[in-house]
């Protein structure tokens, strides 16, 4: 990065102050970011690393030509404007735009310290970053495949375009792996340390193999146990898995060959071939963190964002126009837009979760029951008693003096150090320790412009405390009775509190946060969307799910019912929202041709790119490939009765096997038994209704 | 090394893997590009994968300002999920090229040559000092060419004047016989320099010019005496003086060139009918907006005028153009009035013209013999074309391309094509584009230079 360039040196110089504060305050609000690296680049290295996927160097490949050229359009034409990319590494590396007015660098500082944070802690990135020692590495490892395969593309006697066309190949397959499980789960044939990519002279692939563990100086233990007679036996020909395996590229890799058009017949890979393929499955495991947890991450960062840049004022006064407008222009694309999803599941999150401490609290006050719930409590009174104390909300030097009274009385919601400096620096007193005066006076933390500083965590959450915020005040009014029996079922010690007061003494200003940080955790944007998206969201975000109506050749909306949308936004997050696509049998019909399966949920492939890409199988496989899917067909018969009642036609569902053997593709009738297998009837995602249109 | 290699290859496989061009013409979505741009589709440049057919996924959208009823239509939002780092964007992505290369790359797959000639003077810049011309300021002077001028005039009046003297001494020869002698051999003496020269002669030997006989006849002087060039003389003695006289003054000065623009207008004709259907507009498109490319690539500067005619004519906007439809009759001679108004603005000495027509042949009476040909015919331009879009053959009574094609199918400024479907669209163009190219550039060019030469007509 040409960070020597003046301009971005002075900017990057002016960041770093905000960067440390951001980082104070993200930790202080609980985040436990990885450390990021903040650069500073032009809009053209930004057009640059968004192409390469947030790194400044990748494998050479046309792809990334054409994203360039894609993002260099858009930036022309003011069309998404990047404000920052960030890679998910430990140290996260982020890059800012330089010329973001400095409100846009704040926030974007603020935005990716909570993406860090995520990165860190999320399980499905940890898929791939938890390996050992190293953690993810990614920039390292992404930077030595790119030498690699531009080695291994520049070599005499290999020829630069066989090298492109297998890239080609596994890109597209790039989404067929299995991304709930760790990257080196399918374990690869170059095991620890045969990374090299030589060729070799005896050609036995097996007998390499055996060579090469027995240089590994394993202890015979190890040995039997990781590289067992089975997983050498793997390594051989005709494998039949007995469960289809999703990692369709770890099979590929292990079992495929590679298809000679001079004699017509599989041959055996070149060990670069390996290589290759499986650098680009390594790859695709990174991404795979970041594909499906778009709208969680997107989310979580956005949410953080708003409580940094708007709650604690990290704009000042000046910027915070700008940062609105920013705000709104990131939330308010058209669409269904992950920020902005993310954004409201998050805070719907936040909100039940301390709805849901109150409740609880409540319901054990004697004397109340989910039925007089809302007669019984004043809920006023409770909202009133629920608005954090003035000196907390209003944190700052003109509240000093009551926190340092809070602080003396070991509230934890103030740092009482903090108080104590900014108390000192006040009074120009020096610090009572230093007897020498040799130390410089204690200015004590900057208090005017970082008032939260001042704060625990647990002052935050009471400031920023959901359930006071305007725009969610009524949310505990609005709960419902059935809500409310459900809970009380789930309670024991049901008469704890004598009063109102007493149980609200108690309420967890934090529940809300704390059960945010649980969910970054554990979930993915399918288990997030399935778990939160309630029928409450639904209905008041108006969302509804759309089908293509085949009478009227429309797109039409098909339903507004809160399971069938989530249904819908399920599809299109699940398996990155693409189709499985599994494996089946690496020795169908006995003749060692690979059967594939598209584990049909209601929702047919798009044939043509179907074919195309079992095309691309072929080239990874060297021998015959097929693909088992079902499609829905219409007789002349049903389309003409529809069109007569007006109605949509009915189709039936026709089990179908594609072949590839390098010539055409051809269509052949699936054997009722692989048909049995593909199916998939946990989910039907068609939200037609039944008598849609009638 | 890196991103450069990687665009560049991007470019390469782009331009392996884009629509053919026929077949974007004929069938392609021309709606993407504009004018000055040409996207062409890539086939699949973008790497197939295992995803969903998109009318079976269906989705999901949020209603803005209320609940949405089931059964209402919705537009799917194609951009939903693109633009976000770490993931491919959109399914297609398209081959750019601008005009310049569009042009190339259909006179290579059409064979057509169509060279463009230069015509309005858009600049006149210094040459060299090169010109010349008899006043200046003194500064510019052609010193080398005043004294050769100089020189010359003094070698034409330059003569042996000894040799002349000798023929005072013929025997019996005086004044008269000399200078007659004298100019009879090229002399370019004066009778008056022999007058003074006997003169002198007469006060020296005191005896009268008649007397002074050396030889006995002109013959034998000449036989005796060789007469001496003046250039050896010259070169002998040296120059005394050249004669500078001011008509021998040159001055340089710089050469004026002129560059000719090569540029184009070209009048883009629709009939817009009530009969003018969807399919046939199509065609018309698929026809007119290679073309306009074509020539915007071929040409420095290009114009585009739009016209539609029902019965009568109206200038539009080119977004207009192809989507009007309206409900009167046709005159297409309307159109041709307008065309020609509108090209009193570019003269034809500085501007190369086209007039592009198109409909379905459909036209009042005898509008066609009696109005239109003549029109045509008094319109200068490089090229006339009427294109018939005609799905499914012409009508009986749609005759206008066949009554110009007969009147004028002859000229080489004028191109009747046909269209029917999509798949006639290149030949369409070809025959178009290389009517103007086969009446070979530089004859059509001269005879619209005698032409406007000629006088203007109107």
């Amino acid at each position: 990065m040409r960070d020597e360039r003046v301009e971005a040196k002075r900017e990057a110089a002016s960041l770093d102050e905000p960067a440390t504060e951001a980082r104070d305050l993200a930790e202080r609000l609980g985040l436990e970011p990885y450390p990021v690296r903040y650069w500073v680049v032009d809009h053209d290295e930004m057009n640059e690393l968004i192409a390469y996927g947030g790194f400044q160097r990748r494998y050479p490949h046309w792809r990334w030509g054409m994203n360039y050229e894609r993002q260099r359009k858009k930036d022309r034409h003011g069309l998404g404007k990047a404000f920052e990319i960030v890679n998910n590494d430990d140290p996260s590396h982020a890059f800012l735009q330089e010329s973001n007015a400095p409100a846009d660098q704040k926030a974007v500082i603020t935005h990716v310290e909570a993406h860090a944070d995520f990165f860190a802690n999320n399980r499905w990135f940890g898929l791939y970053a938890d390996r050992g020692e190293g953690g993810p590495n990614a920039a390292a490892r992404l930077e030595r495949n790119a030498d690699r395969i531009a080695a291994i593309a520049d070599r005499s006697g290999v020829d630069r375009d066989v090298v492109e066309r297998l890239i080609d190949a596994v890109s597209a397959l790039e989404d067929t792996i299995d991304q709930h499980s760790p990257v080196d789960a399918a374990r690869s044939v170059e095991g620890p340390g045969i990374a090299e990519d030589v060729s070799d002279a005896d050609g036995d692939a097996l007998a390499a193999i055996e060579d090469r563990i027995a240089d590994l100086d394993l202890t015979e233990e190890v040995r039997r146990d990781v590289f067992d007679d089975e997983w050498l036996e793997a390594r051989g020909e005709g494998v039949e898995p007995e469960e289809p395996r999703p990692d369709v590229l770890a099979f590929l890799r292990d079992h495929g060959k590679r298809y000679d058009p001079d004699s017509g017949k599989a041959v055996d890979r070149e060990p670069w071939e390996t290589t290759v393929i499986d650098a680009l499955r390594e790859e695709a495991y990174y991404f795979a963190g970041q594909k499906q947890t778009k709208v969680l991450n997107e989310g979580w960062a956005t949410y953080w964002e708003s409580v940094m840049m708007g709650g604690e004022g990290f704009a000042g006064p000046d910027e915070f126009l700008t940062y609105a407008d920013h705000m709104s222009r990131v939330l308010g694309s058209p669409g269904l837009n992950p920020y902005k999803l993310g954004f409201e599941l998050w805070t719907h999150v936040e909100l039940r979760a301390a709805r849901r401490d109150v409740i609880d609290r409540l319901l054990r006050v004697e004397g109340v029951t989910p039925e007089n719930f809302h007669s019984e409590i004043d809920l006023d009174e409770v909202a009133n008693a629920l608005e954090p104390h003035p000196a907390i909300a209003g944190a700052g030097p003109a509240t000093l003096d009551e926190l340092v009274d809070l602080a003396a009385d070991g509230d934890p919601r103030v740092d009482a150090e903090a108080v104590d400096r900014a108390l000192s620096a006040r009074d120009g007193e020096r610090p009572a320790t230093d007897g020498d005066g040799e130390t410089a006076p204690d200015a004590g933390p900057d208090v005017e412009r970082y008032p939260w500083k001042l704060l625990t965590r647990e002052g935050l959450a009471e400031r920023h405390y959901v359930l006071s915020r305007p725009e969610h005040r009524s949310a505990l009014r609005n709960v419902s009775r059935e809500t409310l029996a459900e809970r009380a079922r789930y309670m024991f010690d049901v008469d704890r509190y004598a009063t109102v007061e007493e149980a609200l003494d108690d309420v967890n200003r934090a529940a809300g946060w704390d059960r945010m940080l649980e969910v970054r955790e554990s979930h993915n944007d399918v288990t997030f969307i399935d778990a939160f998206l309630t029928d409450e969201f639904v209905r008041e975000g108006n969302y509804f799910t759309y089908e293509y109506s085949r009478a009227t050749e429309q797109h039409r909306v098909a339903s507004v019912d809160a399971d069938d949308v989530r249904k819908k936004l399920l599809l299109r997050f699940t398996n990155f929202g693409k189709p499985t696509v599994v494996v089946l049998d690496g020795n169908f019909r006995n003749r060692g041709e690979l059967l594939l399966g598209h584990r049909y949920n209601g929702v047919a492939l798009d044939e043509a790119a179907a074919k195309e890409t079992l095309k691309r199988v072929f080239e990874l496989w060297g021998r015959p490939v097929n693909l088992a899917t079902v499609r829905v067909e219409y007789s002349e018969e049903a389309l003409r009765r529809a069109k007569r009642r007006g109605t949509e036609p009915e189709g039936e569902e026709v089990g179908v096997r594609f072949q590839y053997d390098g010539g055409e593709v051809t269509e052949h009738d699936l054997d009722p038994e692989i048909r049995e297998r593909i199916a998939a009837d946990e989910i039907d995602y068609d939200t037609k209704p039944d008598d849609w249109l009638a | 090394m890196g991103l450069t290699e990687d665009r560049e290859r991007f470019r390469e496989v782009g331009e392996e893997r884009r629509e053919d061009l026929s077949e974007f013409i004929s069938h392609g979505d021309l709606g993407g590009s504009g004018p000055d741009r040409v996207r062409i589709p890539v086939k699949i440049v973008d790497l197939p994968e295992f995803e969903y057919d998109r009318r079976e996924a269906g989705g999901v959208g949020q209603g803005q300002g209320g609940q949405s009823q089931p059964g209402q239509p919705v537009e799917p939002e194609p951009g939903d999920e693109e633009g976000d780092p770490g993931e491919e964007g959109g399914k297609h992505e398209y081959y750019e090229m601008d005009p310049e290369e569009f042009a190339r790359e259909l006179d290579e797959e059409l064979g057509l040559d169509l060279e463009p000639k230069g015509k309005r003077v858009v600049e006149e810049t210094e040459g060299d000092f090169t010109d010349t011309a008899r006043s200046g300021p003194r500064g510019t002077l052609d010193v080398d060419e005043f004294f050769k001028r100089g020189l010359k005039r003094h070698l034409a009046t330059d003569f042996d004047e000894a040799y002349v003297r000798e023929g005072l001494r013929v025997a019996g020869a005086d004044v008269d016989d000399a200078f007659a002698w004298a100019r009879d051999q090229g002399i370019p003496v004066s009778r008056a320099w022999i007058a003074d020269a006997a003169a002198t002669a007469v006060d020296e030997h005191g005896g009268p010019v008649e007397a002074l006989d050396r030889w006995e006849s002109f013959d034998e002087l000449d036989e005796e005496v060789d007469r001496e060039p003046a250039t050896h003389r010259i070169r002998r003695e040296g120059l005394d003086s050249v004669p500078f006289r001011r008509e021998d003054e040159r001055f340089r000065h710089p050469e004026v060139i002129e560059k000719r623009e090569r540029n184009v207008v070209v009048v883009n004709v629709r009939d817009a009918s009530g009969s003018m259907r969807e399919t046939k507009r199509e065609l018309v498109e698929r026809v007119f907006t290679p073309m306009d490319w074509y020539l915007t690539g071929k040409y420095d500067a290009a114009e585009f005028r739009y016209v539609v005619h029902d019965a009568e004519a109206w200038e539009v906007d080119r977004e207009e153009f192809f989507g009007i439809q309206s409900g009167g009759g046709t005159k297409i001679s309307s159109a041709y009035e307008l065309v020609a108004e509108i090209l009193e603005a570019y003269p034809y000495d500085e501007w190369n013209r086209y007039v592009f027509a198109a409909g379905d042949s459909e036209n009042a009476g005898r509008d066609t013999t009696e109005s239109v040909i003549p029109l045509m015919e008094s319109i200068d331009a490089n090229l006339h074309a009427y294109v018939e879009t005609q799905p499914g053959g012409a009508a009986a009574n749609a005759r206008h391309a066949d009554e110009v094609e007969d009147a004028l199918g002859d000229a080489d400024d004028v191109a009747v094509a046909r269209v029917s479907e999509p798949d006639d669209v290149t030949d369409a163009i070809y025959e178009i584009l290389s009517t103007e190219a086969e009446g070979g550039g530089a004859t059509a060019g001269e005879a619209a230079r005698e032409r406007t030469d000629g006088g203007e007509r109107r």
